[in-house]
């Protein structure tokens, strides 16, 4: 497939389309029925919002979902079976896999989408794109939060929480002294798909990379790559004791739960989860676990990993001019702005405490008062800034990463040294990528 | 009469059974759906050339070993015992089937939270005993990870297996025991000279069905250790699946589970062939 020759009649098919969605009338476009699929997730106030939208445009939108931990595979099936599906929630993470399997098509044809990346933080547009072209709008947003027990703290002795990860060892140990907290740092390293979020904001935080611009693996190299890390990791577990070793096996929902429960005083959760953990109908610490930025490493800067999960335009609703101007105005109306406000962003926030990327909101009165029991915007907006998308995003990114989780959790046991496991974990990028691109 | 069974069977056994075997030969990953080329026999060749298979192979053996074994050894005893008449047995017998009744992901939630290093009733019990004075970690240690995954494998095996046993033991002539008491044979004797040898049948059949169904589990694999930590519990049935379902490349995914059925296929054969010659 050439892109580049799709790239042009593309860009004249959606020109033509996004002119025509002006010039149409409104019962002409209202006669198109499209079809959305989505992970069951904010159900409730995704159907609201469809209903909002077939009334004020007219248009029929078919909704189905499919649970999160099965997405992706029931997903690739209907699209390799050309089912006809016109949008769809897509994660950053599979953006380039579908791109080039040739299911997801570039947005940046119209122009009624692509004004909203001015108003988007950059690591949410640039999670967007894949060889320099557009493939959707931001649904929700999260980042890796530095987390940590405010009160423990306190007990402890600690003023503030750490600016490096040398201090995270020794406010660990404190804690740990104190006899608040058996293991008081709790990292999630089961293999799982949070696994690379957890690793990749570790290795921002290092100043390291997994790999260069040109897809090639730096993971392995002794300066700015993910050794800093691993060795961190590796010392928490064996030789300070701060981490538990059954960290390997400790799920992200599980960790969160242990959280939850007191057991820890430091951990690093996605940011969204601060509103769990500081409830007391779902927390036993409720109010006391504060948002602190990701501490440095010796190289390293207050950086963490940042998702995205998007709505995405596929083939088959692109196939069809009159079918992609009303998916278009689908994915407007809730990726960017539904009558002139960012609607549905909000609704996902003040409900679900689903992340956004639209700066204004960030200095929203009615947001930040809506959320001040769980978090502080301002420190949340200043994390989303310092934020990078994940470098691993390829079309091998699925394979390797099952590698790269197990070798990681070798080191972490002592099977592996961490040199040994990181570059095992390069020979495997660089045996995928020479099978993706030669 | 026949034929609409057969087509129906012809069209989900038989058609799926000899599709995937052609899949073997294309290199066919789901995320490239444009590009499928025919590569013969190199998905096999790629598989055996992977180190990632052989610990499966090692790993799979070690849990067909120690969980065969348990449940062979548990059964035998459970059904020399129910074999008895004693005040009790059949409460006893009932009993017995609840592990099987229990559905095999339930099962895998219950040992889950059982093995769980936080808050698990294991570490809850020793520590209340005093046999440990902390929680230990249980599957998140290498070492004991494919021990404990066989022991909640197990748990829910044996009510099979000691039926399986139990009903061959039950059909052993009793005039072979009032016999051999004639000749003074006692308990153990009798055992090995009269019980042991008529229950070949059974124990082949044991060995054979437990054997086939635990170089092929999956399920409590998925639940409780994800292949993991590291590769302390990739089995072969988990490598298929990461192959396949996450991979989605069903070229290579079909060449392992080919593999893998053969594998089970000849292990059978040969244990059929040393244990049952004379069944």
């Amino acid at each position: 497939m050439s892109t580049a020759g799709v790239a042009r009649r593309d860009l004249l098919k959606y020109s033509a389309a996004a002119g025509l969605v002006g010039a149409l009338p409104r019962r002409a476009l209202g006669a198109e029925k499209i079809t959305f699929a989505a992970w069951a997730a904010a159900v409730d106030q995704v159907k609201a919002h469809i209903t909002a939208f077939e009334k004020e445009t007219g248009i029929t939108v078919e909704y189905t979902n499919a649970p999160w931990a099965q997405y992706r595979e029931t997903m690739v099936t209907k699209l390799a079976a050309n089912a006809p599906i016109d949008i769809m929630w897509v994660s950053d993470a599979w953006l380039a896999e579908w791109v080039e399997a040739g299911w997801l098509q570039p947005i940046d044809g119209f122009k009624e989408l692509t004004r909203y990346n001015e108003d988007a933080k950059p690591f949410a547009t640039e999670s967007l794109i894949y060889k320099g072209r557009q493939y959707g709008l931001t649904y929700y947003a999260g980042f890796m939060g530095f987390l940590y027990n405010e009160e423990m703290y306190r007990k402890a002795g600690i003023a503030a929480p750490p600016q490096t990860w040398d201090e995270v060892t020794e406010h660990a140990l404190k804690v740990k002294k104190a006899g608040l907290a058996e293991y008081p740092v709790m990292l999630s390293l089961t293999n799982e798909t949070w696994l690379i979020e957890f690793l990749s904001a570790m290795v921002y935080s290092h100043g390291g990379r997994f790999v260069d611009d040109k897809q090639n693996a730096t993971m392995h190299l002794p300066k700015g790559g993910a050794l800093a890390p691993l060795k961190w990791i590796v010392d928490a577990v064996n030789t300070h004791k701060i981490v538990s070793p059954a960290a390997v096996t400790t799920s992200e929902l599980t960790g969160l739960k242990a959280v939850a429960s007191g057991a820890h005083a430091i951990t690093l959760l996605s940011e969204n989860r601060l509103r769990m953990l500081n409830d007391p109908k779902q927390s036993q610490v409720a109010g006391k676990i504060k948002l602190a930025l990701m501490p440095k490493g010796p190289d390293g800067s207050n950086a963490t990993v940042a998702w995205t999960r998007f709505y995405g335009l596929t083939k088959h609703g692109a196939g069809d001019p009159k079918r992609a101007a009303a998916a278009a105005k689908f994915i407007e109306w809730f990726g960017g702005k539904a009558k002139g406000e960012y609607k549905f962003q909000k609704i996902m926030y003040t409900d679900l405490f689903a992340g956004f990327v639209v700066k204004p909101l960030f200095n929203d009165a009615e947001l930040k008062n809506a959320v001040k029991e769980y978090a502080d915007l301002t420190i949340v907006g200043k994390q989303f800034d310092l934020a990078k998308k994940k470098d691993v995003m390829t079309p091998w990114f699925g394979e390797w990463n099952e590698t790269n989780g197990k070798l990681w959790q070798s080191a972490i046991l002592k099977k592996d040294t961490p040199e040994g496991a990181l570059k095992k974990s390069a020979d495997e990028w660089t045996k995928l990528k020479k099978q993706h691109v030669g | 009469m026949l034929a609409p069974i057969a087509a129906v069977l012809s069209l989900v056994v038989v058609f799926p059974i000899l599709y995937s075997l052609y899949t073997s030969f294309f290199s066919l990953k789901l995320t490239r759906p444009h590009r499928v080329p025919f590569v013969g026999f190199d998905n096999y060749l790629e598989v055996v050339g992977s180190d990632l298979f052989w610990v499966s192979v090692v790993r799979t053996a070690t849990f067909t070993v120690i969980a065969v074994s348990a449940i062979t050894l548990l059964a035998l005893l459970a059904a020399l015992l129910l074999n008895e008449t004693f005040r009790g047995r059949r409460f006893l017998a009932a009993m017995l089937l609840v592990p099987w009744a229990i559905p095999t992901v339930a099962n895998g939630l219950m040992w889950k939270w059982i093995y769980d290093e936080n808050f698990g009733a294991l570490n809850g019990l020793l520590r209340q005993l005093g046999v440990i004075d902390r929680y230990l970690v249980w599957l998140g240690d290498p070492a004991k990870t494919l021990a404990l995954v066989a022991n909640a494998y197990v748990w829910r095996a044996v009510p099979l297996a000691t039926i399986l046993l139990l009903v061959t033991m039950k059909s052993i002539p009793d005039v072979l025991y009032r016999a051999a008491k004639v000749d003074g044979a006692g308990v153990v004797q009798r055992f090995f000279h009269v019980t042991l040898p008529s229950l070949r049948p059974g124990l082949v059949m044991v060995l054979v069905f437990e054997t086939m169904l635990a170089i092929r589990h999956f399920d409590l694999f998925f639940i409780l250790t994800s292949g993991g930590p590291g590769d302390a519990s990739h089995v072969a049935a988990w490598h298929v699946y990461v192959e396949t379902f996450r991979n989605l490349s069903f070229g290579t995914g079909s060449a392992l589970a080919y593999m893998m059925a053969l594998a089970t296929f000849a292990i059978a054969w040969v244990v059929i062939q040393m244990l049952g010659r004379r069944v």
